[in-house]
């Protein structure tokens, strides 16, 4: 957070709490529309025999254009991966690694471990916990951090998908090269790897991430945090409580903290809260 | 008014002169020197043959005129038939010697050769050893592969019409009269330059017999031949009606030698023995670039654990992984959607 992104924002009487910044909203949008593309593309030729590819195919320039689509879209896909880690890694450094080299505690896996997106024991209570909420064991939600389970597994789910789509998608792209350093029957489990996980990765990001971030009863019809880059108090309240709090707290709005999901009154914290 | 009553008269006549004139060149071109038509002009000409099967008699002369066969007279086929009325008609010996004469020797034109090399093929009823085959009654004989097909001119000249090039056949023209030879010659040139089929045709074809589980069982053959040529690139590309990717015959005929001369996998002789099989895919018009270790490409891979067991074992864990993280996460969107509906109920009653 600074001065360009205010940690709350006021707009129509109602407070928005900051989520991503510009860089991070349009590696996101480049990487949706990539991969909007990609699906479009790639399963007409998974599933060629159906219907419905005989439609959709064409409308991408057939076999010999929707081919060449396919691979603008993977090629860019795969840069906006690869800008992504280079955007981490110089993060990590500079913030990270830098600082505790000075103050003497440089851990390296203490700071892999530290950083946002990686998933923690609370990650771990917090599904036993919205497992009681939604089996009726209980009526409050989990009280979730700056980044809760659903969305760390929103994030690793594409970070391992990349890889694994985009490394046996560029063997098969380049099968001649290819042939020289692995034997042809290679391509036979590139194949495989590359259609059944762009498939699951599809049915998860179409089902589960579409229902969580535009589908489910709270945000529907569509969430704009990804285009804003802020999300409003209701949702914080509900899927980010106890960062929420911290949000609060630290802007000085103790006494204007709603109450948690289902709860009555301002409930106690982890962070001593009350 | 009175202007009127003189036109209409016209009208029929103009109609009548236009279908006349639109049908003359086909007509003109018919190979119904028998007259023949006279009775199997009639689209629903038919009759029910000695097992049950509806036998259909019609001929579509339009069609049949731009056929490869449109000039074989009738009865160059079907030799054994003398007059008409006819008794039921022996079924078309496609070796047998037709009117046509075969240009480069002026010999009367057979398919004889064709036998020759189907007998020593893969698909000859008679094994190596001049012994006849188990299930010979499996092996094809002409017309399980071939029909009487549609000239199939170059398909990258369909800019006037389907597959005709006007630029072409006018220099035709320069030096050839006859509007008859022009057309047929430049249709026959054309369609033999690439294949009478598309390559979905092909596979399918084959498939005929090769996707049989009955026959490939009966055989001893590894896999349903099409079904796994459409798992590969090839195959799915072939699907979305692809003219470019290689079908069947491209990988089991050896480049030069006819379709005909197809050999089994542990014939020397074959495109796809061990021996020569690096040698498919890196060819200058397929993968030129390539090592011959992509001919490894198991091209006919099945998801079943017997042929393919890596393949198998390989997709196996994709599918555990796929409705493994799913399906508890539908779960999970299910129970949301309830408990939205109820939001501050419990099962102990109570709120907390």
């Amino acid at each position: 957070m600074s001065a360009k992104y205010p940690a709350i924002k006021m707009k129509d009487g109602e407070r928005y709490f900051y989520r991503f910044n510009l860089d991070e909203r349009i590696q996101h949008i480049i990487f949706a529309a990539s991969v909007v593309l990609l699906v479009l593309t790639g399963m007409p030729l998974k599933f060629s025999s159906a219907g419905w590819a005989q439609y959709i195919y064409p409308f991408f320039g057939g076999t010999k254009g929707a081919p060449i689509v396919h691979k603008v879209c993977g090629t860019i896909m795969l840069l906006v991966l690869a800008y992504h880690v280079y955007r981490i890694t110089v993060n990590i450094y500079k913030n990270h690694i830098l600082p505790a080299k000075k103050a003497g505690n440089y851990s390296l896996v203490k700071i892999l471990l530290g950083q946002k997106m990686v998933p923690n024991l609370k990650d771990a209570f917090d599904i036993r916990d919205l497992m009681k909420y939604l089996l009726f064991f209980t009526n409050e939600r989990p009280r979730g951090d700056n980044f809760t389970w659903k969305e760390k597994f929103d994030y690793w789910a594409p970070f391992w998908g990349c890889i694994v789509i985009g490394g046996t998608g560029i063997i098969m792209w380049n099968k001649e090269i290819a042939s020289h350093l692995i034997p042809g029957m290679v391509i036979n489990f590139c194949l495989i790897a590359h259609s059944d996980e762009a498939l699951l990765a599809s049915l998860f990001l179409f089902i589960w991430h579409w229902y969580n971030v535009h589908y489910s009863a709270s945000v529907f019809p569509m969430g704009t945090v990804f285009l804003t880059g802020y999300l409003s108090e209701e949702l914080m309240v509900e899927e980010h409580y106890d960062y929420y709090v911290k949000v609060m707290k630290e802007n000085g709005l103790e006494h204007e903290i709603k109450p948690p999901h289902g709860g009555g009154g301002h409930m106690e914290t982890e962070g001593g809260l009350s | 008014m009175v202007f009127k009553s003189h036109i209409r008269p016209v009208w029929p006549a103009v109609v009548v002169s236009w279908i006349l004139m639109c049908c003359l060149p086909y007509a003109a071109l018919a190979a119904d020197m028998g007259n023949c038509l006279l009775c199997h002009k009639y689209p629903g000409l038919s009759r029910i043959d000695k097992e049950g099967g509806m036998r259909l008699l019609y001929v579509n002369e339009e069609i049949f005129n731009k056929s490869v066969h449109a000039k074989v007279k009738c009865e160059g086929c079907h030799t054994d038939i003398k007059k008409i009325p006819h008794d039921p008609a022996k079924k078309v010996d496609c070796l047998t010697e037709c009117h046509i004469l075969e240009p480069s020797t002026e010999q009367k034109f057979s398919h004889k050769d064709v036998k020759t090399y189907l007998d020593q093929s893969v698909h000859s009823t008679i094994d190596k050893d001049g012994k006849e085959k188990k299930f010979p009654e499996d092996m094809p004989t002409c017309k399980d592969c071939h029909d009487n097909p549609l000239y199939r001119p170059l398909a990258f000249v369909k800019k006037v019409r389907a597959g005709v090039a006007e630029e072409s056949l006018g220099r035709c023209r320069v030096c050839h009269k006859k509007e008859e030879f022009i057309f047929r010659f430049y249709n026959h040139i054309t369609t033999r330059l690439h294949k009478s089929r598309s390559p979905l045709n092909i596979a399918q074809s084959c498939g005929r017999c090769h996707d049989d589980q009955e026959l490939v069982a009966r055989h001893n053959l590894s896999t349903r031949a099409m079904y796994s040529y459409g798992e590969t690139f090839h195959g799915k590309a072939a699907n979305l009606l692809d003219e470019r990717v290689p079908d069947c015959l491209d990988c089991h005929v050896v480049k030069g030698k006819s379709v005909h001369q197809m050999y089994s996998n542990d014939d020397v002789r074959s495109s796809t023995h061990p021996t020569n099989r690096g040698q498919i895919c890196n060819t200058v018009d397929c993968h030129p670039q390539a090592s011959p270790k992509l001919g490894s490409y198991n091209v006919h891979a099945e998801f079943s654990l017997k042929q393919s067991p890596a393949e198998y074992y390989f997709t196996v864990f994709f599918i555990i992984l796929t409705g493994g993280t799913l399906l508890p996460l539908m779960g999970i969107m299910f129970l949301d959607m309830l408990r939205r509906l109820f939001p501050n109920a419990t099962i102990t009653g109570r709120k907390k």
